[in-house]
């Protein structure tokens, strides 16, 4: 362990000693070391990205916007919506007539079905009995000619006074039994392509709803017995159930690949842009940060995002997910550490295995602190820089993964915004010299969990957080001088000592 | 100026640098001989690990070139940089026409007269000649720069150093050898009276050097005092009036004008004779190693190129700064991509897009810019040694064999004989000769068939640079072949098997051993053609 790293652990832990002391309830109980680890491991994988490129003498502005954008990006491929099985777009509604003119032909629905007309913005829901189905024709979509469509002749469209040329109607399936103490319901029809997380919406005809999910299906004699997740005490007879079928965007692993890949294809047209346009990281990454930046808020029409607590028992875990240590009592709670911390010290380890243990890491110190010489050696340094780059944006694109979990939704014009400064600055802190060819793994570590502890401390001590930013600034200022400072007296000590 | 050494009766002297001693027996020398303790000891703050201070005193009259000589690590630069105000003296006094003067910052310096001319120029390439004259000085009117009292100003001394280009010329413009006559006016224009070259001739071609010759003559002649540091001996016989030998930051004797000898100054040196200077062996020839045909390089395209070498063969580049053989050696590496012509070695076709696949072949380039190009200075020696290597020696899926670079890197810190405390010595605290045996060190561990050295022993002190023939010897007699570029003249001479003498980008001649002489090569270096033998 070099000088510095020792300098910013004595700092740290000077820290948490004088919080310790100074605020033991709030400081020291479970939630907040469970904060601690969360926020080292989310901030950490950031900085550990960003150190690979200053070591390669580069600097990565676009991390918060990568956080940003893989965030969108995930909360995209992993979105996900409910809707019937069996329904189909309404063309046209005659309350008068009790008629229901569909868009296209279809045979989907017989003779005394109950439908549920829903979902337009003049006329209101309805349970309807279907009395006969009808061919019709409507005026063609490009308003020449005609085209074929169903025509329904229902019973209880009463309620509805007006006319309206939009919505759904959808199949409901009468409750047939329920079982409260078993938690399953019987429904009328087969329904093979209903299985666990989907849901099912209980009707009742007299007014209340009930959306629950299902665990299981199970077919007997041509109905469905359905086993939930979820409170059954309110359904009875004559309730309603319209099954509802999930679809996710994408599987899980298919979106994160994507996500990273994605991540990765542009830490690669950084690097290209850097090592074979010759242009300057800064700048580079700088258009980044504003191109992603941008992207993410168009994506998603600037509205917040995210999956809500469709992932509670996957991805969510990342961040959500806690490994019990143990328990005192109050105020302090249950001590635990989150899975998200126990990924960041294998991506660390690895990191740092990488760093100072592989050809490749020698080639990043050497190529950071000499371009040229380690060119002059048969090092591709071209390829060693890219890779840089692209462990950066991965990296960034894991932080998201990290932070989309950690808040509900995400809000594309500000999530991850200076993010990056943090990263560099806790890279900074754990010895990475901008210049290039140095840095730690164990530094940056130990230097994202002191700006983590920084804005602890802040919090914990009732300063006025405007002043953030300013105490921030004054740690790194404090730090890379003594640095400096100590480099100088180690240097004067080893020429006086020759 | 001219520095005394103690058994010398002073004479009057316009500056002199007095230390006090802590040599004892330098002190009782001095004791004895009636003189007050004038030895100096000025210990170097930041400097290389191998600098030893015991004590230097130099006296320097009015009017004279002082030579400053001495291996590398001796103690020379850093002795100019205590009475240029660049770093303080741990110890000792500098007087100034018989007064005390303290020397704390270079601005002091350059008011009591002091200019150092710096090894490596330090202009500003973007701005114009007059520019950088003035430059940190500018004259003003009105809160304004006063461009044309320093276009007058410069023009007088641009003069005075013969330099015949406009003062709103650029920098960057100028040839090298031209770049320094600027360092030059600018050192004068503080109306310098004492004048500190370092090495001013290491970067320039013979023609460029004869014409600072002449400047500094004629500077001798205006009463400015010069303090001439080189490595090169021929130019110190011809300019000085006399020399200083330093070893081990002490004066290690003194010649003078009459004394001036190559054979004394290098006795003085490193204590031993010339004749040990060069030991040139003659060898078998091997098969043909590299061979190069109608190669044309990006600097010089209209040029082609056509030259071999054996295998156990020692050939030398000769020619002037400029002529295109760092550009060949480069695009013989991989360096810069070739735009024409074939490079065989060993009878294979050879395509090079980078050094990658110039090493795979078996060659190596030891570069001219050591810090810049051949070594990584900030880490280690064993990082730098095994540099080239790692990939060779990796373990499974890219695993640094620890165990097997320290071996390595003991090995060549043996057998190149590196001055260095232990093989994690960061690279910057040895001395030029021991970076250049680490660069040599690195490609000598991935066994090369062809190496290429450019300028491999500049800014070498003596010893090393004896050790490093030595080591060429060594290494042509194993059944390398070796191509080596440089600008001393005595180094063609001296070592080289066949030469290649180049001039503005193409090989204007090749001479044979028997025809090598020293006119036969300036005759090819300035553009002559080669006469029937």
């Amino acid at each position: 362990m070099n000088v510095k790293i020792l300098g910013i652990t004595l700092l740290l832990v000077a820290l948490w000693l004088f919080l310790a002391v100074q605020v033991p309830e709030g400081f020291l109980n479970g939630n907040n070391m469970f904060n601690l680890f969360l926020r080292t491991a989310m901030y950490g994988v950031l900085g550990i990205g960003v150190a690979f490129v200053i070591i390669t003498a580069g600097i990565d502005l676009s991390i918060g916007s990568i956080v940003c954008l893989s965030g969108v990006l995930l909360s995209l491929f992993l979105s996900v919506s409910y809707h019937p099985s069996d329904r189909e777009q309404v063309f046209a509604i005659d309350p008068q007539q009790q008629v229901i003119v569909l868009a296209e032909e279809t045979d989907r629905f017989e003779e005394g079905d109950l439908l549920r007309y829903y979902g337009s913005t003049q006329a209101r829901s309805a349970v309807v009995t279907l009395s006969s189905v009808e061919s019709t024709n409507i005026p063609g979509q490009a308003g020449d000619g005609t085209s074929s469509a169903s025509l329904l002749k229902v019973e209880g469209l009463d309620g509805n006074t007006s006319t309206a040329r939009d919505g759904v109607v959808a199949k409901l399936y009468p409750i047939k039994g329920v079982d409260s103490a078993k938690g399953t319901v019987l429904i009328a029809g087969k329904h093979e392509g209903l299985a666990a997380r989907d849901q099912i919406r209980f009707i009742n005809p007299s007014g209340g709803m009930e959306q629950i999910v299902v665990a299981g299906t199970e077919s007997i004699d041509g109905n469905t017995r359905v086993s939930v997740d979820g409170d059954t005490g309110a359904l009875g007879e004559g309730w309603l159930a319209m099954p509802l079928l999930r679809d996710q965007t994408m599987p899980v692993p298919v979106a994160l690949l994507s996500v990273l890949g994605i991540a990765l294809l542009l830490g690669v047209v950084h690097g290209l842009l850097v090592t074979k346009i010759h242009l300057q990281p800064f700048v580079v990454t700088l258009c980044g940060l504003l191109l992603y930046r941008g992207i993410s808020r168009w994506l998603v029409n600037d509205r917040d995002t995210g999956y809500g607590n469709e992932y509670e028992s996957s991805l969510s875990l990342l961040t959500n997910g806690k490994f019990e240590l143990f328990t005192l009592g109050e105020p302090y709670g249950t001590y635990s550490v989150p899975y998200a911390f126990f990924i960041f010290i294998l991506v660390a380890i690895l990191a740092a295995v990488f760093l100072n243990k592989t050809i490749y890491g020698r080639y990043m110190l050497a190529l950071g602190r000499n371009v040229e010489a380690a060119r002059f050696s048969g090092i591709d340094t071209d390829r060693m820089t890219i890779i840089g780059y692209v462990i950066c944006t991965v990296m960034g694109a894991l932080g998201g993964l990290f932070f989309l979990n950690y808040s509900d939704s995400i809000a594309p014009s500000s999530h991850g915004n200076f993010f990056e400064l943090y990263a560099i600055a806790a890279a900074v802190l754990g010895g990475c010299s901008l210049r290039g060819g140095e840095g730690s793994i164990l530094g940056v570590v130990i230097g994202t969990a002191l700006m983590v502890t920084l804005k602890m401390f802040i919090n914990l001590m009732k300063i006025s957080d405007t002043l953030e930013f300013a105490i921030i600034g004054v740690v790194i200022l404090v730090g890379v001088v003594a640095d400096e400072l100590l480099k100088k007296a180690v240097a004067r000590r080893q020429a006086s000592k020759s | 100026m001219s520095i005394g050494p103690i058994s010398r009766p002073r004479r009057p002297v316009d500056a002199l640098a007095r230390f006090r001693c802590k040599n004892p027996i330098l002190a009782k020398k001095a004791i004895r001989e009636g003189q007050p303790f004038s030895n100096a000891r000025a210990s170097a703050n930041h400097s290389q690990a191998y600098v030893h201070w015991g004590g230097v005193n130099l006296s320097l009259d009015k009017g004279q070139v002082l030579s400053l000589i001495g291996e590398n690590g001796a103690g020379k630069s850093t002795l100019m940089k205590i009475l240029a105000g660049v770093q303080p003296p741990d110890e000792g006094e500098i007087l100034l026409d018989g007064k005390k003067v303290e020397i704390e910052s270079t601005r002091a310096a350059l008011n009591l007269g002091i200019s150092l001319i710096h090894q490596e120029l330090n202009l500003a390439t973007n701005l114009s000649v007059g520019a950088n004259v003035f430059l940190g000085r500018e004259p003003l009117r009105g809160g304004l720069i006063d461009k044309s009292t320093i276009r007058k100003e410069s023009a007088r001394f641009l003069e005075m150093v013969g330099l015949d280009v406009s003062p709103d010329t650029l920098v960057g413009d100028l040839t090298i050898g031209r770049q320094q006559m600027v360092e030059i006016a600018k050192a004068l224009s503080v109306n310098a009276r004492v004048l500190i070259m370092d090495e001013p001739t290491s970067s320039l071609s013979q023609a460029e050097a004869e014409n600072l010759f002449v400047v500094i003559k004629d500077l001798r002649a205006r009463g400015v005092s010069v303090i001439y540091i080189s490595h090169r001996l021929g130019e110190v016989k011809e300019l000085s009036d006399h020399v200083t030998v330093m070893r081990d930051g002490e004066n290690a004797g003194e010649l003078s004008r009459e004394e001036v000898t190559h054979e004394a100054m290098v006795r003085l040196m490193v204590g031993r004779d010339l004749s040990e200077y060069y030991e040139r062996k003659d060898r078998e020839k091997g098969d043909l190693a590299l061979e190069v045909k109608k190669l044309r390089t990006p600097v010089h395209p209209q040029h082609e190129l056509t030259f071999s070498v054996a295998s156990g063969e020692i050939i030398g580049v000769a020619g002037l700064v400029g002529a295109g053989r760092t550009e060949m050696l480069e695009t013989l590496f991989g360096v810069t991509p070739a735009l024409g012509g074939s490079i065989q070695v060993s009878g294979a076709d050879l395509e090079l897009d980078s050094p990658i696949s110039a090493i795979a072949a078996g060659i190596a380039l030891a570069p001219e810019d050591r810090k810049q190009q051949g070594l990584v200075i900030d880490m280690t020696v064993r990082e730098n040694l095994s540099l080239a290597a790692l990939r060779r020696d990796q373990k499974k899926a890219g695993f640094l064999d620890f165990a097997k670079e320290k071996k390595i890197s003991e090995k060549m810190i043996e057998a190149m004989r590196v001055k260095t405390p232990n093989e994690n010595q960061i690279i910057r605290y040895l001395s030029g000769g021991n970076q250049q045996k680490v660069v040599l060190g690195k490609w000598l561990a991935m066994k090369p068939k062809i190496l290429l050295l450019d300028e491999p022993t500049r800014g070498i002190d003596v010893g090393a640079k004896s050790e490093i023939y030595a080591l060429m010897e060594e290494l042509a007699e194993s059944g390398v072949a070796i191509l080596y570029v440089s600008s001393e003249m005595e180094e063609i001479l001296g070592m080289a098997d066949r030469a290649l003498v180049m001039h503005e980008g193409r090989i204007s001649g090749e001479l044979t051993r028997e025809e090598l002489t020293e006119e036969n090569i300036m005759h090819l270096a300035t553009g002559g053609e080669k006469t029937a033998a």
